[in-house]
C-alpha cells in the first residue's frame, strides 16, 4: 500500500508542508478547497446526471411528446387524456392502493410484531433473525417461483396445508378476489427481512426504565406496547411506513412473475406494471411517461413529508 | 476475506480522476454499436442481381437454434458450411435465443433501441411496428425470381402479410394455421374416437366433459389468458365462427357482440358449469403444451408445430397427438414468422440476407426443406408446417415430406382434409391480443364474471389502441 | 447468545420470566416460534432442494411428496446444462462485482467530499441525490431506457453492454446516505492531525478515513452486490441478448421451455451463491443493517 502512496504524492507539491504557513488569499484556498471537493463528487454527480436526474426531466418532457415515424412531435394534453380515458388507469390505482393498504397491515405490521417477539427471547435470538433475514437474500425469481408453485391449486402446497385443518382449497392467485392478497403475502415472506432487523435494533435503544415504570403503574403486556414500546419506536416506525408507501408503489417484479403481471381481469396490474405495458407492449412511451409523470407527482407528496420527517431527525 | 471489501477502494486510489475517466471511457469500450454497415462492394448498380459470391460480408442473425436444440443446431451449421462454398466471404454469425424466439415486450423495446442484428426473426403480427420504428429495410427489388427462385410459388397471401403499400420487408419462414390439438390417448381412455375430432364448440364441450371425468386432474380443454396468448386464441376462435375482432376498415373493435359473447361464454360455462378445464389458470404459451405432453390435457386450439416443440423439448411422443380443424371451420386464424432486414444495411448485406434466407428456408430440398436429412435427424417430417408453397412446388415438397414421414401422418388428415380459408390476424395484434388476455382471465378465473362487461371493457380498450396513431 | 445477566431490560420483566409460569409459558412460545419459523423460512428451502431431485411426474403430482420417491441428481446437471446456468451466474457475477468496483469508487469519494470536504453546494447536491430514493426506480424506467440508448454528451448506446449496470447503479442514494452518516462520525481532529503532516484529501480518505469505515465498507458492499443480484426489471429491458443476460432474467425467459423438476434445481443452483454470501457475512450484514443503518 505504501509504494502507490508515495508515487501519487510527489506530484502535489504545493501542498507540501513548508508551504502550509504561507499565508495565501483565503478565496484562492476556497477555490482549490472547492475545486478538490468537487473533484471527489464528480463521478457521482455525472452518474446521477446521466442516469436519475435527466431521465427525471425527461419524463416530463417525453409526457408531452408523441413518436411517429421516428419523429418526435408535441403531442400536448393527448397523452395525458389517453392515459385518463383508459378504463384500465382506475383499475391499475384501485389495485396499487388496495395492494399498499395490504402490504401496509401485513408488510409493516407482521415485521414489527415478530420484532417485538424475537427481542424478547433470550435463546435462539442469532438464528431466528438469520432465518428472516434469509428470503432477502434469495433472487427474486427463485423466490416467486417457488410462491407460484405453493399457490398452484392443483398441486400446491398451500391447499394441502389448508387440508389439513379442513379449510377448503382455496384458488390464490387464480381469484379476483385473492390475488392480490396471495401476492402481498408472498412479497412480506420475501422482504421482511429488512424491516424485521431495523425494528429490533430500534427496540433494543428503548431504556428498559421506561418499562419498568409501566409495571409500577400496573400496565399489562398490552398496554406496554401501546405506551412505551410503540411511541418508543414511533420516529422508525412514520420512516418505515413511508418507506414503505414508496415501496409498494412501484411493485413490479412480484405481480409480473407471479400473475404476469395483470392476474385474473386486471385485478393484480399495478400502475407500474401499466407503464410497462404502455411503453413495452404498446410502443406508446408517451402514454407511458404521461402515467409516470402522474405517479411522480402523487410520490412527491409523498416526499415532501418524508423529507419532513427525515430531516427532524437528523436534529 | 474481511480484507477484500477495503481493497478495491485501496487499489483505485485517484478516485476522482477514476470517476472522470470511467465516464468517458463509455466512448471507447464495449457498448452494443448501433450500426456498422460498411457501404461494402460497387454492385449498387444492379440491387436486383444475386450477390456477387466475391463480396466480403458478415451477417448477424438471430433464431439460430440454441444448444438444447442439438440436433436443429447441428443442421444450422451444416447448412452455413454448405453456404459458405457457394458464399465464401460471407460470415454467418448467429445467435441463439433459448426460449421463444420473439418475446413481444422485448422485441418492442429491442425496436426501440434499433438494437436488433442485421437479419431479425418477427411474427407476421410486427410488421405496422417495425415501420413505425423504422426497422426493416425495404426489400421489393431485392427479392426476385433470381435471387429467389421459388419466389412465384410462394402463397400470395402470406407474401401479403409482409407488405406494405405494395412494399416488401420480409421473408416468410414458417407459417400456420390454427386447428385442435387432441392427446389421442386421452380421448381413447374417455371413449372418444380420435381419428374424429370434434368440429364444432358444442361437440368440444362434450368431449372435454368426458375427458375430464377421467379424474386424476385431467382436464378436458385448455385455454390460455396471459401474455398475448389469451388474446390470440380469443381470435382464433372468433375467426373459427366466421366473426373478426377489428372492423374491416380496421378502426373500431368488433368483438363486443354475439359472437364475442357465445365465445367467452362458452369458455365460462366449460371452466365453471362442467369444471373442464382444470383449476390453474393464467396460462400462457408453453403451460398447455406441458400438460398435453405429460396426458393432462385433452385438447386445445394450436398451431402444429407445438408437437415439434413438445417432441423435442418435453420427451413427448408423436403418435400421440392428432389434430383437428378449428371449431367452427368459417375460418382459421393464420400467421406465422418471418425474417426483416435492419434498415439502414447495404445492399451487399441485403443481397448476402437474402441468399441466405433463400437457401435456408425458401429452397425446396435445401435447408429447412431437406427432408431425408430432418429424418435421419430425429427430427418431425410431416407435419402441415411450414405450408407457404403452392402448385407444383408444393406438390413435390409435400411428396417428400410424405416420404419421409417420421410420423403418422395419417392422424392430420382431419385438419388436412377440411380446408378451412386462412385469415390473417388483426392490426396492431399483439396490443389487442394484450387487452382481450383480460377478457380470458376474466371468464376463466371469476365464476361471476360479467361477460358484458368485460367485453365492453376490452371494446373500449381497443378502441383506443386503434385511435392512438 | 447474550448471557441472561447482560441483557438489557426489555417489554417482559425478568422477574415476570423468572417465575414458574413465566418460564413455561416463555419456553412454550419460544418452541412454537422456533418450529414455525423453521419451517416458514427453512421449510421452501427444503422444498426446493427436494423438489430438484424429483422426477416431473412426481412433482406435479397432487399430492405432493414429502420425500422424493426416487432421487434424480441429475437433474441438478441437466439444468446446469440446458439453461446454460454457468455463463447465467457469470455474467450475473461480473455485473454484480462492477457494479460493487464503481459504487466503491464513486460513491465513496462523493459520501467523502460530502461528509469531510464540503465544497459550495454540497447540501444542494445531496439534497437532489436522496430526493432519488422517494422516486422509485421502476417509476422512471421509460426515460431511463430511452437514455441508456443513446445517451447524452457520449451519443453511445449502452444496451447489451455492463455498463449499462455498472454506472446506474451508482445512483444509489441510499449507499450515499449510509456512508456520509458514518464520516461524519469520524472525529474532525482526526482529518485535521493529517492535514498537518500535509496530507492531500486524497490521501487522508486513504490512509485515516478508509481503515476506520471497513464496517460501512461491507455493508455498502453487500447491498451493492445484493442489488444487482435481484435486480429484474431493468437488466430484463437493458440485456436483452441471450449471452448477455442475468441469472434472474435468464431464468425467466427459459421458465415455461423446461419441466417443472429442471427448473426448480435451476432454481436451488441460483440461490446459493447469494445464500452463501449471506452465512459468511451474517454477522456483519446484520450488525451493518442495525446499527449503520437507520438508528432509532
Amino acid at each position: 500500500m505504501s509504494a502507490p502512496t508515495v508515487s501519487k504524492s510527489s506530484p502535489a507539491p504545493a501542498r507540501a508542508p513548508h508551504q502550509l504557513p504561507v499565508r495565501r488569499g483565503s478565496l484562492a484556498r476556497a477555490v482549490q478547497r472547492n475545486l478538490s471537493a468537487h473533484g471527489f463528487l464528480i463521478g457521482a454527480v455525472l452518474c446521477f446526471s446521466f442516469f436519475s436526474w435527466y431521465p427525471m426531466v425527461r419524463e416530463f418532457f417525453l409526457a408531452f411528446q408523441k413518436n411517429k415515424d421516428g419523429r418526435t412531435t408535441w403531442a400536448g394534453w393527448s397523452n395525458l387524456s389517453y392515459v385518463f380515458n383508459d378504463p384500465a388507469f382506475w383499475q391499475a390505482w384501485r389495485n396499487t392502493l388496495l395492494f399498499t393498504g395490504l402490504a401496509l397491515v401485513l408488510g409493516f405490521a407482521v415485521p414489527f410484531l415478530v420484532a417485538v417477539l424475537l427481542n424478547e427471547f433470550r435463546h435462539g435470538q442469532g438464528y431466528l433473525r438469520m432465518l428472516v433475514y434469509l428470503p432477502v437474500m434469495l433472487p427474486p425469481v427463485a423466490s416467486v417461483l417457488l410462491f407460484k408453485y405453493f399457490y398452484d391449486p392443483g398441486y400446491g402446497l398451500f391447499n394441502r396445508i389448508l387440508g389439513i385443518f379442513g379449510i377448503p382449497d382455496q384458488q390464490w392467485l387464480q381469484s379476483t378476489s385473492t390475488a392480490m392478497i396471495s401476492v402481498v403475502i408472498a412479497a412480506t415472506w420475501m422482504n421482511m427481512g429488512g424491516a424485521t432487523l431495523i425494528y429490533l435494533a430500534a427496540l433494543q435503544g428503548i431504556p428498559g426504565e421506561l418499562y419498568e415504570a409501566a409495571e409500577l403503574d400496573g400496565a399489562g403486556l398490552w398496554r406496554k406496547i401501546w405506551h412505551v414500546t410503540i411511541p418508543q419506536t414511533s420516529l422508525i416506525l412514520s420512516l418505515m411506513f413511508l418507506m414503505q408507501i414508496i415501496a409498494t408503489m412501484q411493485v413490479f417484479t412480484e405481480p409480473f412473475l407471479l400473475t404476469n403481471g395483470a392476474g385474473p381481469e386486471g385485478s393484480t396490474m399495478t400502475v407500474v406494471y401499466l407503464i410497462y405495458q404502455y411503453a413495452f407492449n404498446f410502443n406508446n412511451y408517451g402514454g407511458a411517461a404521461a402515467l409516470g409523470l402522474v405517479l411522480l407527482v402523487l410520490l412527491a407528496g409523498f416526499s415532501a413529508v418524508y423529507v419532513r420527517l427525515s430531516r427532524t431527525q437528523e436534529d | 476475506m474481511r480484507s477484500s471489501w477495503f481493497r478495491p477502494t485501496c487499489r483505485s486510489s485517484a478516485a476522482a480522476v477514476a470517476a472522470v475517466l470511467a465516464l468517458t471511457s463509455l466512448a471507447a469500450c464495449g457498448t452494443s454499436s448501433s450500426d456498422d454497415s460498411g457501404s461494402g462492394g460497387g454492385s449498387k448498380a444492379d440491387i436486383s442481381a444475386p450477390l456477387d459470391p466475391k463480396t466480403k460480408v458478415t451477417l448477424t442473425i438471430d433464431c439460430m437454434p440454441p444448444a438444447a436444440k442439438a440436433a436443429e443446431l447441428r443442421e444450422w451449421k451444416e447448412d452455413v458450411r454448405e453456404f459458405n462454398k457457394k458464399y465464401p466471404n460471407v460470415t454467418i454469425s448467429g445467435k441463439s435465443t433459448p426460449g421463444q424466439c420473439e418475446e413481444p415486450a422485448r422485441f418492442t423495446a429491442q425496436l426501440k433501441a434499433k438494437s436488433q442484428p442485421d437479419v431479425f426473426y418477427t411474427y407476421f403480427t410486427d410488421l405496422q411496428q417495425v415501420l413505425d420504428n423504422n426497422g426493416a429495410a425495404d426489400i421489393t427489388a431485392y427479392v426476385t425470381p433470381r435471387t429467389v427462385p421459388a419466389l412465384d410459388s410462394i402463397d400470395g397471401n402470406v407474401l401479403g402479410v409482409l407488405k406494405k403499400d405494395g412494399k416488401l420487408y420480409g421473408l416468410p419462414t414458417s407459417n400456420y394455421t390454427m386447428g385442435l390439438l387432441i392427446n389421442r390417448k386421452l380421448f381413447e381412455r374417455a371413449g372418444l374416437d380420435p381419428n374424429k375430432p370434434p368440429t364444432t364448440w358444442e361437440e368440444v364441450r362434450t368431449a372435454a366433459k368426458k375427458i375430464a371425468g377421467l379424474g386424476n386432474g385431467i382436464s378436458g380443454y385448455g385455454e390460455y389468458s396471459a401474455e398475448n396468448t389469451g388474446g390470440w386464441h380469443f381470435t382464433a376462435a372468433m375467426y373459427g365462427l366466421g366473426a373478426d375482432v377489428v372492423s374491416a376498415d380496421g378502426k373500431k373493435a368488433a368483438f363486443n357482440d354475439a359472437t364475442g359473447k357465445q365465445v367467452a361464454q362458452q369458455l365460462h360455462d366449460m371452466r365453471w358449469k362442467d369444471d373442464s378445464m382444470g383449476k390453474t389458470q393464467l396460462l400462457k404459451w408453453g403451460d398447455l403444451q406441458k400438460q398435453i405432453a405429460s396426458d393432462k390435457l385433452g385438447m386445445f386450439l394450436a398451431a402444429p408445430d407445438d408437437i415439434t416443440y413438445m417432441v423435442q423439448q418435453l420427451g413427448a411422443e408423436y403418435e400421440n397427438f392428432g389434430m383437428g380443424s378449428i371449431p367452427g371451420g368459417r375460418t382459421t386464424l393464420f400467421g406465422g414468422n418471418d425474417y426483416m432486414i435492419k434498415k439502414g444495411s447495404s445492399p451487399d448485406k441485403i443481397k448476402a440476407a437474402i441468399a441466405w434466407l433463400n437457401f435456408k428456408t425458401l429452397t425446396p430440398g435445401k435447408g429447412q426443406f431437406q427432408w431425408d436429412r430432418t429424418k435421419a435427424d430425429k427430427l418431425p417430417v410431416g407435419l402441415p408446417q411450414p405450408n407457404f408453397f403452392t402448385g407444383d412446388t408444393k406438390a413435390k415438397d409435400l411428396a417428400s415430406r410424405t416420404k419421409n414421414a417420421t410420423m403418422p401422418v395419417e392422424n392430420f388428415k382431419p385438419f388436412l382434409a377440411n380446408t378451412v380459408p386462412g385469415k390473417a390476424e388483426p392490426p396492431k395484434a399483439q396490443e389487442i391480443y394484450k387487452v382481450l388476455d383480460n377478457v380470458m382471465s376474466g371468464v376463466l378465473t371469476n365464476r361471476n364474471a360479467d361477460i358484458d362487461k368485460l367485453l365492453a371493457t376490452a371494446e373500449q380498450q381497443v378502441n383506443q389502441v386503434l385511435a392512438n396513431r | 447468545m447474550a448471557t441472561d445477566t447482560m441483557r438489557p431490560r426489555t417489554l417482559i420483566s425478568p422477574a415476570q420470566l423468572g417465575r414458574r409460569r413465566g418460564k413455561v409459558v416463555y419456553w412454550c412460545v419460544f418452541a412454537l416460534v422456533m418450529v414455525l419459523f423453521t419451517l416458514v423460512f427453512l421449510g421452501p428451502m427444503y422444498w426446493m432442494v427436494s423438489g430438484g431431485l424429483k422426477t416431473t411426474q412426481e412433482f406435479v403430482k397432487a399430492p405432493p411428496t414429502l420425500v422424493p420417491t426416487s432421487v434424480h441428481p441429475g437433474n441438478y446437471g441437466d439444468a446446469w446444462r440446458v439453461m446454460d446456468l454457468a455463463k447465467l451466474l457469470g455474467n450475473t457475477l461480473y455485473y454484480a462485482f462492477g457494479a460493487l468496483a464503481f459504487q466503491l469508487v464513486l460513491d465513496v469519494a462523493a459520501a467523502y467530499s460530502l461528509s469531510k470536504l464540503r465544497p459550495l453546494f454540497g447540501n444542494v447536491i445531496l439534497g437532489m441525490m436522496l430526493a432519488t430514493l422517494m422516486i422509485p426506480a421502476t417509476v422512471l424506467v421509460v426515460p431511463q431506457y430511452l437514455t441508456v440508448l443513446d445517451v447524452p454528451v457520449f451519443e453511445r448506446n449502452l444496451l447489451n453492454s455492463p455498463w449499462v449496470i455498472w454506472l446506474p447503479s451508482v445512483t444509489n442514494a441510499f449507499n450515499i446516505f449510509l456512508l456520509k452518516r458514518f464520516f461524519d462520525s469520524i472525529p474532525q481532529e482526526l482529518l485535521d492531525a493529517a492535514s498537518i503532516d500535509g496530507a492531500s484529501a486524497l490521501r487522508t480518505l486513504r490512509s485515516v478515513v478508509l481503515p476506520i469505515s471497513r464496517p460501512i465498507l461491507g455493508v455498502v458492499s453487500i447491498f451493492a452486490v445484493v442489488g444487482v443480484w435481484k435486480d429484474f426489471l431493468w437488466p430484463m429491458l437493458t440485456l436483452p441478448d441471450p449471452g448477455k443476460q442475468t441469472l434472474n432474467v435468464g431464468i425467466y425467459s427459459l421458465a415455461s421451455g423446461v419441466p417443472e423438476n429442471w427448473l426448480i434445481a435451476a432454481l436451488t443452483i441460483a440461490s446459493l451463491p447469494t445464500l452463501i454470501l449471506f452465512l459468511l457475512f451474517q454477522r456483519n450484514i446484520m450488525s451493518g443493517l442495525t446499527a449503520g443503518g437507520l438508528k432509532g
